[in-house]
């Protein structure tokens, strides 16, 4: 479990992360989400003692990060894939963790394999790594040695889609053998199918948690419905007290989709089609995180930006 | 991709993590692996070796060029000893350097987050593997004496100071740079500037101002090491205060700022 409490980290006047309170709960994938430089890597780099926070504390199973003895053994790690000397071979990157933690030479195989690096690829040298091995090979580390909590920035980084498949797999059975994991991203469809609770981060403050259906239970009823008859179905539901607006070939309703069938059915308007138009979650995060954007494009989010 | 899949240690239904069962890391593990990292990568050994190969071809072309007269086994130690001496601040540079440049700083200080500890280890590793290369560069020295054919003389302050207090300085003094600018390049090159440019420097303004030849020893620690240069004599009160005073200035002083800088550096 990764408590969280408070957290404030200012550098000069800039407030990177702003009282960040949230729990990642063990059996659980948490993700951490938000646009760049919202916050996310200062919080895991305060997690683990990198970065000394401004305020607020942290603790990984009840403990600070420093107290945890031999660290490794208990708190999986992966802050920057690419964080690693050039010129050691990834075998050699595995094996100096494995002997910090006083692990077997033969765990590094195991986890070679686990992580699907080739005993050809595992003796290059880390300068000459693709993205994705590199990625792989952190990863590996972090699982090195069999921790019960996983922090993980941007995991899924330059992995192929077969890669990202693994990932989830291999996080959502760490999760259910009672692990805790905690993950970062940017892409929300990337959390999204994996993660049981979402912590949702804009410009260092927490802007919304809890798990997908939460999330979206405040999100107001639409819908979206296309019949032979437009102006008429328009006309019956203005009646029966919804909006109606033009969208697209269609109309948009606010309100759900069988009260949209009950209006058609009484005003005998055949439909086409009739969907939910509710926001999905990226509408949701787009919005909670919009004044952390500058024009709307979450990719652009910097702190610098000023206020939008 | 693999189904091996790893058991995770079952928390307790609180969340809480047991760490009763699970000593911290040894301090001769760290050692250890310190050293391994020193001589793991191709540069690293390349390196190493070459400081060595240096060595020992000052010292071959030393065996053939130099006067037979002042051939011995003394001058043989200290031509391979001086010469280990101008590199072996360097290795040691790289050793803390290469955590920041090499940016593995973020896996060293997570996997031990008591940073002090690293650096003791790190000290440690350096150590060991400067006294390494002393015990070579003594071989070479003895090698390009058989070479030679030089009487077997050896003065104990050449020994001693010469070789050994001269390069354990250098050591320290390349730790304390490392950790001071934490940056490979820089790091290197202020080395050179104080162990080539600073002693030329401060000749030649001691060349034009009196006073400042006097005072010179008690603020440059290369002008005060040349007392450890000089065979059996033992340096005097005014000379082992000299490199005391320099010694403060210029190995106690960056060393302590270089421990503070690191101990609170953001490794990124
Ligand atoms: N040492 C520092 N000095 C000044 N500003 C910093 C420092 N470290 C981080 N920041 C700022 O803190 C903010 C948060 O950065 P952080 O790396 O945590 O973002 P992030 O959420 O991980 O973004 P991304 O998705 O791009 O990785 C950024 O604006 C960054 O520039
Ligand atoms: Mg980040």
């Amino acid at each position: 479990m990764i408590t969280v409490e408070g957290l404030t980290k200012t550098y000069g006047g800039f407030r990177a992360v702003d009282d960040v309170s949230f729990v990642a709960q063990p059996g659980r994938v948490t993700g951490f989400l938000g646009p760049n430089g919202a916050g996310k890597t200062t919080t895991m780099r305060i997690m683990v003692g990198l970065t000394p926070p401004t305020q607020g504390r942290v603790t990984i199973g009840g403990h600070a990060y420093q107290d945890i003895p031999n660290p490794g053994r208990h708190v999986g790690v992966l802050l920057d894939a690419s964080a690693q000397h050039a010129g050691r071979t990834g075998r050699e990157v595995l094996t100096i963790g494995a002997r910090t933690m006083g692990l077997p030479d033969s765990r590094v195989d195991e986890i070679l394999e686990m992580v699907s690096l080739t005993p050809a690829e595992a003796k290059r040298r880390v300068r000459n790594y693709s993205l994705g091995m590199r990625q792989r090979l952190g990863v590996a580390h972090a699982l090195l040695g069999d921790p019960s909590v996983l922090i993980l920035d941007e995991p899924a980084n330059g992995l192929d889609p077969a890669g990202i498949r693994w990932m989830r797999g291999l996080l959502k059975g760490y999760a259910d053998r009672g692990g805790t994991v905690l993950l970062s991203s940017h892409l929300l469809h990337e959390v999204e199918q994996i993660a049981d609770e979402m912590i949702l981060i804009g410009r260092g403050r927490i802007v919304a948690q809890g798990d997908k259906k939460t999330l979206l239970s405040g999100q107001a009823a639409s819908s979206l419905v296309t019949s032979l008859d437009n102006d008429a179905l328009a006309r019956a539901l203005t009646a029966a007290g919804h909006s109606a607006s033009p969208a697209g070939e269609g109309l948009r309703v606010d309100c759900e989709t069988a009260e949209v069938g009950r209006a058609a059915l009484a005003a005998g308007v055949v439909l086409t089609d009739l969907r939910s138009g509710a926001a999905g979650l990226e509408d949701l995060f787009l919005e909670l995180t919009a004044d952390t954007q500058r024009e709307g494009h979450p990719a652009a989010a910097t702190a610098q930006g000023g206020a939008a | 991709m693999s189904t091996t899949t790893p058991p995770v240690q079952p928390a307790a239904p609180s969340g809480a993590l047991d760490i009763s069962s699970t000593p911290r890391v040894p301090f001769g593990r760290l050692v250890r692996v310190e050293v391994r990292k020193s001589l793991d990568t191709r540069a690293g050994r390349w390196f190493a070796g070459s400081i060595v190969a240096l060595c020992l071809a000052i010292v071959l072309i030393t065996a053939f060029a130099a006067p037979d007269a002042a051939q011995d086994l003394g001058f043989f130690l200290s031509v391979s000893g001086a010469t280990l001496g101008y590199f072996l601040p360097i290795l040691l540079i790289l050793m803390v350097t290469s955590e920041w440049s090499q940016r593995t700083g973020l896996v060293t200080f997570t996997l031990e987050p008591h940073r002090a500890r690293v650096v003791g280890a790190k000290f440690c590793a350096g150590l060991l593997l400067g006294l390494g290369l002393i015990v070579l560069a003594f071989a070479i020295g003895a090698l390009g004496n058989v070479i030679a054919g030089g009487a077997w003389d050896v003065e104990t302050g050449t020994l001693v100071n010469g070789v050994i207090v001269a390069n354990l300085i250098g050591i320290v003094l390349g730790f304390a740079i490392g950790m001071l600018l934490m940056n490979s390049p820089a790091a290197i090159v202020a080395y050179f500037i104080y162990t080539l440019v600073l002693p030329i420097a401060v000749g030649i303004l001691g060349a034009f101002q009196e006073w400042f030849a006097d005072l010179a020893p008690w603020i440059e620690f290369n002008t005060a090491q040349a007392s450890l240069f000089e065979g059996d004599a033992v340096p005097t009160g005014e000379e082992l205060g000299q490199l005391l005073v320099s010694g403060f200035i210029w190995l106690v002083v960056p060393f302590a700022v270089g421990l503070w800088r690191l101990l609170r550096a953001e490794p990124k």
